[in-house]
């Protein structure tokens, strides 16, 4: 996987490991959960999301499978043990960035 | 087909069709969740698909987002020269091996090949005509591999016509003779065109050769006739 230093960079990624922490699911199912829990704030573009996916898989961050549930056949995902640890280092990296930016603004994100 | 044109997009941008495959899939079913939920939303059936297609993206940001994956680029698309000028004498003398191999493990296997005497008649004629079926299944089949693996991934023609080219200049031709009184001996010849044994190989056995370059030649003209077709 490799390192990229723009500002938003890592952010869907994150999202995407976070929310497989605990459960497998699928692309629909990740992009309706991520504008859930944000508020919206945070929808990627519903397609782009598979891009996401597949080379998280490819760098062996997640797995997947293809299951079939109420007569519909999909792709789910999981994390994997390299995912968990890479979702380690995103939160960390962007604990450290929230906290920076907090402190920027002097302990108050609120818009005036 | 629904995502023609991201397909080609993307098979011409060097990812693996297995990825492209799998990608355009899941877009079918996300489409498919996202109309659901227009027409649960009260949307008729057009207005449900026109506005669930919007949601999954344009095709370039589609086509932009997988781009951008370069790891789930297939190796024809990031080495065609590894893949069209290296493995073509692999993927022949495997085919070949194939053949060859067959035949020794039935020798070996009636302990044909290691007596001071020539095999029965049966395997005498099981060998020959395997041998000549050999002569016309291994180049053009090797061939028809890497015209495939361009045709999937939308490379120009020019990479299969020089993995064919490669085949053809090694020439790979398989003779079998059995002397009698003597223990079964299978020749293979592999020369390159170039040598003089090739020459002497290929005028002896013209009516062969001449198939056998047809035959190669043959997935070849397939590609360019269907590109043609539809461009």
């Amino acid at each position: 996987m490799t390192e990229d230093n723009s500002f938003m960079s890592g952010l869907p990624e994150l999202a995407i490991l976070r929310l497989l922490t605990n459960q497998e699911m699928y692309g629909y199912e990740i992009v309706q959960a991520i504008a859930a829990r944000t508020g919206a704030a945070l929808s990627p573009g519903e397609g782009v999301i598979y891009p996401l996916l597949h080379g998280l898989e490819k760098s062996g961050a997640l797995k997947s499978r293809r299951k079939s549930v109420s007569g519909r056949s999909r792709v789910y995902y999981t994390l994997t043990t390299k995912g968990a640890r890479r979702l380690t280092t995103l939160t960390t990296r962007w604990s450290e960035l929230h906290g920076a930016v907090l402190a920027l603004m002097g302990g108050s994100l609120a818009v005036r | 087909m629904p995502f023609d044109n991201l397909r080609e997009t993307l098979l011409k941008g060097g990812i693996a069709p297995r990825h492209v495959r799998r990608y355009i899939a899941e877009l079918c079913e996300h489409q498919e969740d996202l109309a659901a939920q227009q027409r649960e939303a009260g949307h008729d059936e057009e207005d449900a698909l026109i506005r669930a297609r919007a949601r999954l993206g344009s095709d370039e940001e589609l086509a932009v987002a997988m781009l951008e994956q370069k790891q789930l680029r297939s190796w024809t698309a990031r080495a065609p020269w590894a893949v069209f000028l290296l493995l073509p004498p692999f993927a022949a003398i495997a085919i070949g091996m194939v053949f060859v191999g067959t035949l020794v493990l039935i020798g070996k296997y009636y302990d044909f090949l290691e007596k001071d005497a020539p095999p029965p008649q049966w395997f005498q004629i099981l060998a020959i005509d395997v041998v000549a079926a050999a002569n016309l299944v291994i180049m053009p089949l090797a061939a028809a591999l890497f015209v495939a693996m361009a045709a999937r991934q939308r490379l120009k023609l020019v990479w299969p016509l020089v993995a064919t080219l490669l085949l053809l200049t090694l020439f790979i031709h398989s003779d079998v003779n059995f002397l009698p009184r003597k223990t079964g001996q299978l020749t293979i010849g592999a020369a390159p065109i170039f040598m003089a044994s090739a020459w002497k190989m290929m005028a002896e056995h013209w009516p062969t050769v001449s198939a056998q370059y047809l035959l190669t030649f043959t997935p070849l003209f397939w590609l360019a006739h269907r590109r043609r077709a539809r461009s």
